[in-house]
């Protein structure tokens, strides 16, 4: 297992220079450049000249990379061409907030969809299984930019309960009090959209375990229902939800664009779109870094779970 | 021209706040229902703020992406920030006045030799005294070849064309320092001093030497004071700067003048959308032109909020259609494309009545904005005619670039292209984002585009771009006897003579129509009923911030 570890490692190493290099290529292609962008036919062409040099634009494609690459060696993502703050800096300051948001929809998403689906699997073809297969089809479809306005225009407008949005109060004392009622909205949208695909995985896999004839047998032995379920047929159901909940975490953490614009949550992902529009090279580049290093890092552990939750999995 | 940060978001979120706010509109909250609310919103308020602070919370749109006050990137949402921790020498302010700041005077007896008295009292807030030392390092320093800078000041003496010393060239020539409070400034040749005024008195931060003095001049933007700039000069100082969220300043307590009645503004970045709702919820308590705009589609539901104060703005620069004078090379059809249009529809349908119509880039509050021009009307027919005239091919597309992120601009491209199409011309629609079109703009990829330029107070900066030989005319348009005004415009020092100079240049341009005006629109200015002084403006809304209040 170990051997097997330390060897996706080394194979990850290559793969992430592989994006990199992919990934600079395509922000380069894109058209446009972030010295153009401040157009003003007032500014004399030799300052937007001297800026390009200045920011080392001028260079060849391939030199530019390796300039990157040189500073990535000794631990550094340069500095951002806007704000001409550290990028690493800058990303780390946003990681803290999606992460935190990421983790509490998870952990929501997740709290409804594994006793949803797992009742609905049970009861399947019963009125609460069609009640909650509707409404795992609503929470799917149904946009989160639409689900989370309404939420600010009832919780936030009408009955005033909740902050419209942002991660504190602005002057405010603060507190964990205050920070939980600003995340109550994006979680609860973020939470909703997880849950109700999740839901269906649940459930499918549910009751795919149910027709298993271990289970019929465990059932003649006498064992109690609760337990059937719970122990037998639940832990085998979850085994194909790691792999899902798995494929979600990088998604997560790669920064809910639309969720952090409508609730101004200072993540990932609004740093990720100013970033694109401003063509911020270095602060995409250490954004993209970051990503391919999350995505890899959770396939890893998605591996090392599934192995530990099913013993007839090994990794030789 | 301005840097637009375009939210891709915003379009998606305008119509739906559009969709919400139509539900409201149909049915007007019985007052009874909205006194309880309002009751347990400030008591939310109540217990959330330390007590006994006061608070002005500023909502805007575009993020705010540097406090650097020597190189604000043309970023107007950094200028909301930078205003309140920096003074200039001079205010300007909506009468187009100059009002001493730093400076106690500005003084010229030739326009050539600008003699500026500092005030003696002025000092930076950890205290330590600015004096013409401070002044003549800020210069140095910004004027440096390699430092970036959007200090425009190419008419000083000593200074190249481009504003910057030459390379290994330290000291400027034309700046010379009397004594601790007082200094001169020799220009190249005699100029307005209106430029004079706006582009050094209003436009010129100030760097303090006692912290930045070891600094290396390429590294100067890199430098950690930018990123947390705890000494400046100004009414409030940093507090903190959360990008893409919201920045903070605090009172300055040790200010030169009366010190500030607020203890804290907090500039908000939001959604336009979020915007308008928290101006409602109280969140926050003005916006701020033009990163702030709310949207005009939400101009009945504001009016209607009892906790706001809704007014318009003067009519402000105008998003024009520049069209490529090398590939719509007829003055004829440009006229044509100019009747054709009818912008009256968007002003009423579109801005609810909210703007007017102008057809040059000046607009009309402007001192130098052109009376005598009478505006293109809605004229298809003539349109029609003229395109005759010109033996316009109608069978060729024109393809117009838009950029995406302003929805009402959007809109009212919409509707330029409907009545380019009645009166025959085929129009190939392109949006990008803005980096894209510009790139495209630049190469001269493109045969009309639309986008707004900056409000200057100084008229030359309104033709520069019309210049033939400015590498930075991407209209590719070139007329000499524009080449000759612009530069007489330029060289003149004698207000009356410039206006004669600058009115001739408007008519020419308004029969040339190497650009068109398209709307002119007032924008909205909301500030809550909690705050007794202070108000978004269009021009020095931060210029008395000290004496900003709150009702008891």
């Amino acid at each position: 297992m170990l051997q097997y570890i330390i060897r996706r490692v080394l194979i990850a190493i290559p793969v992430l220079l592989g994006i990199t290099l992919i990934n600079f290529l395509i922000i380069k292609l894109a058209p446009g450049n972030p010295v153009d962008m401040f157009i003003n036919p007032n500014t004399p062409k030799e300052l937007l000249d001297t800026k390009k040099e200045l920011l080392g634009l001028n260079d060849p494609f391939f030199l530019q990379y390796f300039k990157w690459l040189l500073n990535l060696l000794q631990g550094q993502l340069g500095y951002s061409f806007s704000t001409y703050a550290p990028v690493t800096v800058m990303i780390g300051e946003r990681l803290g907030p999606t992460l935190l948001l990421a983790s509490a929809s998870l952990v929501v998403g997740l709290a409804i969809a594994i006793p949803v689906g797992v009742l609905s699997a049970i009861r399947q073809n019963t009125k609460f299984d069609y009640l909650m297969t509707g409404l795992s089809f609503i929470g799917t479809s149904i946009p989160q930019f639409f689900l989370g306005l309404g939420l600010i225009y009832i919780f936030a407008i009408q009955f005033r309960l909740l902050p419209t949005g942002g991660m504190t109060t602005l002057g405010g004392s603060g507190g964990a009090w205050d920070l939980i009622r600003h995340m109550i909205m994006p979680v609860f949208v973020l939470g909703i959209v997880i849950a109700g695909k999740k839901v269906r995985y649940v459930r499918a896999s549910m009751l795919d375990v149910l027709q298993q004839d271990y289970l019929r047998t465990a059932q003649a032995k006498g064992l109690h229902p609760f337990i059937v379920t719970n122990k037998h047929a639940l832990r085998n159901a979850l085994i194909p939800i790691i792999t899902v909940v798995g494929m979600e975490i990088p998604l997560l953490l790669g920064g809910s664009v639309l969720i952090e614009q409508i609730f101004q949550w200072p993540g990932i992902g609004q740093l990720t779109i100013q970033s694109i529009l401003s063509r911020d090279y270095p602060t995409l580049m250490g954004l993209n870094l970051v990503a391919a290093f999350i995505v890899l890092v959770t396939n890893l552990f998605t591996d090392i779970f599934y192995s530990a939750a099913d013993p007839r999995i090994t990794y030789s | 021209m301005k840097r637009n940060v375009h939210r891709t978001l915003l379009g998606v979120i305008v119509s739906l706040a559009l969709l919400l706010s139509a539900c409201s509109a149909n049915k007007p909250a019985p007052a009874p229902s909205q006194a309880p609310a309002q009751e347990g919103a400030s008591k939310t308020e109540a217990t959330s703020t330390p007590q006994g602070e006061k608070i002005v919370h500023i909502g805007i749109v575009n993020a705010p992406i540097t406090l650097n006050q020597i190189n604000d990137q043309g970023d107007s949402a950094s200028d909301n920030v930078l205003a309140l921790l920096n003074d200039s020498l001079l205010d300007l302010n909506e009468k187009f006045e100059f009002i001493p700041k730093l400076a106690q005077s500005v003084e010229t007896a030739d326009n050539q030799t600008f003699v500026v008295k500092l005030d003696p009292a002025a000092k930076w807030n950890d205290n330590t005294p600015f004096t013409t030392a401070d002044v003549a390092f800020t210069l140095k320093l910004a004027l440096h070849p390699k430092v970036e800078t959007n200090f425009r000041l190419n008419f000083i003496e000593g200074l190249n064309d481009t504003g910057k010393l030459e390379e290994g060239v330290t000291e400027i020539s034309g700046l010379h320092i009397v004594d601790d409070h007082t200094f001169e400034v020799k220009t190249k040749t005699k100029i307005d001093p209106l430029i004079f005024k706006e582009r050094f008195g209003t436009k010129v931060f100030f760097l303090p030497q006692h912290i930045l003095k070891d600094v290396n001049p390429e590294q100067l933007a890199t430098h950690p004071y930018f990123q947390k700039p705890e000494v400046t000069i100004g009414a409030f100082k940093f507090g903190s700067f959360v990008k893409g969220q919201y920045a903070e300043v605090v009172k300055n307590p040790s200010y030169y003048r009366a010190i500030a009645k607020l203890d804290k503004i907090f500039i908000k970045v939001l959604p336009a959308a979020n915007l308008v709702a928290q101006l409602q919820t109280g969140e926050i308590h003005m916006n701020s032109i033009p990163v702030g705009l709310i949207p005009i589609t939400d101009y009945e539901k504001v009016t209607g909020f009892s906790n706001v104060e809704l007014t318009s703005g003067n009519s402000s620069v105008p998003p024009e259609l520049f069209f490529n004078a090398e590939k719509i090379s007829d003055p004829k059809v440009r006229q044509a494309f100019a009747y054709a249009l009818n912008r009256s529809l968007i002003v009423d349908q579109l801005l609810k009545g909210q703007g007017e119509i102008i057809d040059g880039g000046i607009p009309s509050y402007h001192p130098y904005y052109n009376k005598e021009i009478t505006n293109y009307s809605y004229d298809p027919e003539k349109a029609k005619q003229l395109l005759k005239e010109a033996n316009w091919d109608s069978s060729k597309p024109v393809s117009f670039l838009i950029p995406v992120g302003n929805k009402i601009r959007e809109q009212a491209a919409d509707i330029l292209v409907q009545n380019l199409t009645d009166v025959g011309i085929k129009v190939d629609v392109q949006k990008f984002d803005f980096a894209t079109l510009i790139q495209k703009v630049l190469k001269g990829d493109y045969d009309v585009t639309i986008f707004t330029r900056d409000f200057y107070i100084e008229p030359s900066s309104y033709f520069t771009l019309f210049k033939g030989d400015n590498p930075g005319n991407f209209l590719k348009y070139k007329n000499p006897e524009v080449d000759t005004l612009i530069a007489q415009g330029e060289a003149e020092s004698d207000p009356a003579k410039r206006h004669d100079i600058y009115n001739r240049l408007q008519a020419i341009l308004h029969e040339d129509v190497p650009s068109l005006a398209v709307y002119s629109e007032k924008r909205l200015l909301a500030v809550s009923s909690k705050v007794s002084v202070g108000k978004p403006l269009d021009i020095g809304m931060f210029n008395n911030v000290n004496e900003w209040d709150l009702n008891p």
